[in-house]
């Protein structure tokens, strides 16, 4: 009898708790867990967000940004996803083919991205550039560039999968815009003095931060967050004279979105300060528009681009296999 | 001779078990042909002649063997001195030995690298720079994780000796080696290929050990392509591909395996579980105190390592912030029905195997259905759970929350776990209570009762084991995690994975303190206070 009870009420629990999505009002946003989570953007997004639509907004967290394509490709059209939120640069081809997205609609004219932006579907929400971070306390001689990270036998190197992670491919396209037709023996190169390949970039940031390695492959505003959140300034990210590669974190509305109009509502708030003020501390990436208060004083000594480095999303999506399997080769010579 | 009526009066009674099987099958077939309508078989051909896809399985085998067989070679000697030795500290050791399975890999990792690390203490300490990136880490890890279980699982054959040759070796004045080889290695040799096959798979499919403790691409798994192939990719005519690939080999290494194994022959023994004291030596005493710093050396400093940040403030915090106690709560929710129905699927599979055993043409079905149950570990978890997902989609229950279907591949992921400490004890009874049973007319519930006070310990072993897995389980709530339902693992991978490590790390403690809390629980509840005693 008692026992019954727990487990009718333990039951009853985990309903109630997941059955939130089926009101008419809820607009629901897939996204990675990170954005999601309480210290995220996630929470500061959906109070403002709300303030202004009226509606509920809720985030379904995926495991990461290749997980969110994956869940709505397994939907398909019976998805009840309104907006994909957190897919990059390198997804953007392979997302637009799923023919699940629609145009968004929004005036993109105020993105301060170098370049621009002119993409009918994706609206970018947040960026960032990769770069090595090393910890200054031990890493003494600075370093200037990827090459030399790349020629530099002593430095004991972790970066990610490019089979697995979206670092790890930002890693793939930086090393191939850098190094052209001469990335393999590049790759040949750095795999001689790297200790390990992980899984994704928290296991590879962990064991950096463990002191496994000297550098580890990560973004420019990697530092801030040590600075803002635990007052420590040891963590720099290392310049790259060579161009910078960039990752651009972009938004897109379904095609078959249950609630449509708070959809387009939701895309154009994307590129208003109610969102974008919330991306520098929650992702600890950089706004897209340029906001009036600017961005915290821990984010002023980032390193910043002198030059962007980009492949075209259609160049890139045609040679990605062939580009891993060029990585693949080289590194198990 | 029974007659016709009673047999068929016998299989009606077993329907309950019966659909239990059934819906398990069926759910897995369908999961399964659901991944499999997308597959062009054609292009499978063109990835048979990956010469890289080769070298990872011939790796991967490589790896997986070397781990199983030092798991089982370290854990036969501990096993052996943990049943003899009474000692301070045993208890506890054998609480950390359940729960070394479940740590978080990335913790477990972590745990690694602070002793055999670069910044590591044995490097600290005394100057030894261990090459952990490369098989040595992988070794270490396996081992860490796994040479723990099969003690356990051994430690369960153990506790088959009748007493009645204990104390005939005692009076006959063996020595430890001689009762070795005379009494216990006949029961241990019994349990030594079901606790390889089930490493070996655990190991075959191991991913984020291999990747991080790799060293890089040389280092990789079947798991790792088929990862990438369902999540980057998306290409699910691959990732099936793989799949088969992965099953069939885990298949082919079994049946080498259990064709070596000697015949599931199980012994009545007295019911008296009593150990009497052998004849001790100083070189059995040498050779337990070997094995056990050898087991210890190999556990203890990883654990030390995770449990490191209790003292800080952050772990204060943690344990008073309302985050940690919804994921704890979110975990119990999934792993408590998770395991009840890992145990209702495992008692359906146990009664059905008991009964076919030694029953002339049937008998050989028993130890078929103990493996299609540990069959399913040969399946990664995220391959499951997709599958499942495209089925239930197919037939319109798209709907069907997330909650169910991740205690449904819980559950079944647990089940190989829950055979393995299930069905000696359950195969015991059955040669020992059948003739009775057959003649006094005892059926269906009334020989769980009779049995209860024998099997108990068995089943809260079990018990145990399931809900521990499904609360460290991360790759299935991953795919279908969704805002209200952050289980430990996840929120630990959240916390990570946004710059947490020192919080994360936190909630890896609490987890562990949650597992060996549970098992604690489990086995002094279900399993009653001591040892069964008539």
């Amino acid at each position: 009898m008692n026992k019954s009870f727990v487990l009718a009420s333990l039951v009853a629990g985990a309903l109630s708790s997941l059955s939130a999505s089926a009101t008419a009002q809820t607009l629901n946003v897939y996204t990675y867990d990170s954005f999601a989570s309480k210290w995220g953007p996630g929470p500061a997004v959906k109070a403002n967000f709300e303030k202004e639509c009226g509606c509920t907004l809720n985030f379904v967290s995926v495991d990461s940004s290749v997980g969110i394509l994956s869940r709505v490709q397994l939907e398909g059209s019976s998805s009840n996803a309104d907006v994909v939120l957190g897919l990059d640069l390198n997804l953007m081809h392979k997302a637009e083919k799923t023919g699940l997205l629609a145009k968004s609609g929004v005036d993109t004219s105020k993105v301060t991205l170098p370049g621009g932006w002119h993409d009918p579907v994706f609206v970018p929400f947040d960026h960032g550039y990769f770069a090595f971070v090393y910890n200054a306390d031990k890493l003494k001689t600075p370093l200037t560039s990827l090459k030399d990270i790349v020629d530099n036998q002593h430095l004991r190197v972790i970066y990610e999968d490019p089979r697995t992670s979206t670092p790890g491919l930002g890693l793939l396209l930086w090393m191939k815009s850098v190094y052209g037709d001469k990335a393999a023996e590049a790759w040949a190169t750095l795999a001689k003095h790297t200790v390990t390949v992980s899984k994704n970039w928290s296991d590879a940031y962990s064991l950096f931060l463990k002191g496994e390695g000297d550098v580890v492959l990560s973004y420019t505003t990697s530092p801030a967050y040590h600075i803002m959140e635990e007052g420590v300034t040891k963590y720099k990210a290392a310049p790259a004279s060579e161009g910078y590669y960039p990752q651009v974190e972009v938004a897109a509305m379904m095609k078959h979105a249950p609630h449509p109009k708070l959809a387009k509502e939701f895309m154009a708030f994307i590129l208003t300060p109610g969102f974008q003020s919330t991306v520098a501390t929650g992702n600890w990436m950089l706004p897209v528009i340029k906001l009036p208060e600017g961005l915290p004083k821990a984010f002023a000594s980032r390193q910043r681009p002198t030059k962007v480095l980009t492949l075209p999303a259609a160049e890139v999506a045609s040679h990605r296999a062939q580009w891993t399997n060029e990585w693949l080769e080289a590194t198990t010579r | 001779m029974p007659g016709k009526g009673y047999h068929l009066a016998t299989w009606f009674r077993l329907t309950p078990a019966l659909l239990g099987l059934l819906v398990f099958v069926l759910v897995g077939a369908a999961s399964l042909a659901a991944l499999l309508r997308f597959s062009q078989f054609e292009s499978w051909s063109g990835y048979l002649h990956n010469i890289y896809l080769w070298r990872v399985v011939r790796f991967s085998l490589w790896q997986a063997l070397l781990s199983s067989v030092l798991s089982l070679l370290i854990a036969v000697p501990v096993a052996s001195c943990l049943t003899h030795r009474q000692f301070k500290g045993r208890g506890v050791l054998l609480q950390l030995f359940a729960v070394s399975m479940v740590v978080p890999t990335i913790v477990a990792i972590l745990g690694i690298v602070v002793v055999y690390g670069h910044s590591g203490w044995l490097h600290a300490l005394f100057g030894v720079e261990t090459p952990l990136y490369g098989l040595l880490g992988i070794l270490l890890a396996h081992v860490f994780f796994n040479m723990p279980l099969a003690v356990r699982l051994l430690l369960q054959s153990y506790g088959l000796v009748p007493s009645g040759q204990w104390r005939l070796a005692s009076q006959l004045g063996f020595s430890r080696w001689t009762a070795f080889r005379l009494i216990e290695w006949s029961y241990i040799k019994k349990a030594l290929p079901g606790a390889f096959v089930l490493i070996f798979m655990l190991c075959f499919s191991s991913f984020s050990v291999v990747l991080s403790l790799g060293g890089g691409p040389k280092s990789s798994t079947l798991e790792v392509a088929i990862y990438q192939a369902l999540r980057f990719d998306f290409d699910l005519n691959k990732a099936s591909f793989l799949s088969l690939l992965q099953v069939s080999i885990c298949s082919l290494v079994a049946l080498m395996v259990y064709r070596f194994a000697p015949a599931n022959q199980q012994d009545v023994s007295l019911l008296d579980a009593r150990l009497y004291p052998l004849k001790d030596s100083i070189l059995a005493l040498f050779g337990d105190c070997l094995a056990m710093a050898l087991a210890v050396f190999l556990v203890i400093p990883p654990f030390l390592a995770i449990f490191d940040p209790i003292f800080s403030v952050t772990f204060y915090q943690t344990l008073m912030a309302d985050a940690t106690w919804q994921a704890v709560w979110v975990s119990l929710k999934i792993a408590i029905p998770a395991a009840l129905l890992s145990l209702f699927l495992g008692g359906c599979f146990g009664v059905l195997a008991r009964m076919t055993m030694d029953r002339g043409r049937l008998a050989f079905l028993s130890s078929k259905i103990e493996q299609l149950g540990s069959m399913i570990l040969m399946v990664p978890g995220l391959v499951l759970a997709t599958g499942l997902f495209l089925w239930l989609r197919s037939i319109g229950l798209s709907s069907l929350s997330g909650y169910w279907v991740v205690v449904w591949v819980n559950a079944v992921m647990a089940l190989p776990f829950v055979l393995r400490a299930l069905m000696p004890v359950l195969y015991q009874q059955e040669k020992r209570f059948r003739n009775l049973y057959t003649s006094l007319g005892i059926h269906g519930a009334n020989r769980l009762v009779i049995e209860w006070p024998l099997i108990r310990k068995s089943v809260s072993q079990a018990f145990g084991y399931a809900v521990l897995l499904s609360l460290g389980d991360m790759g299935v709530i991953a795919l279908f995690g969704s805002q209200g339902l952050v289980s430990l693992p996840l929120y630990l991978f959240q916390l990570i994975g946004s710059y947490r490590l020192q919080e994360g790390s936190c909630i890896a403690v609490i987890l562990i303190c949650l597992c060996l809390l549970l098992f604690y629980l489990s086995v002094r509840f279900i399993g009653g206070k001591t040892h069964v005693k008539y």
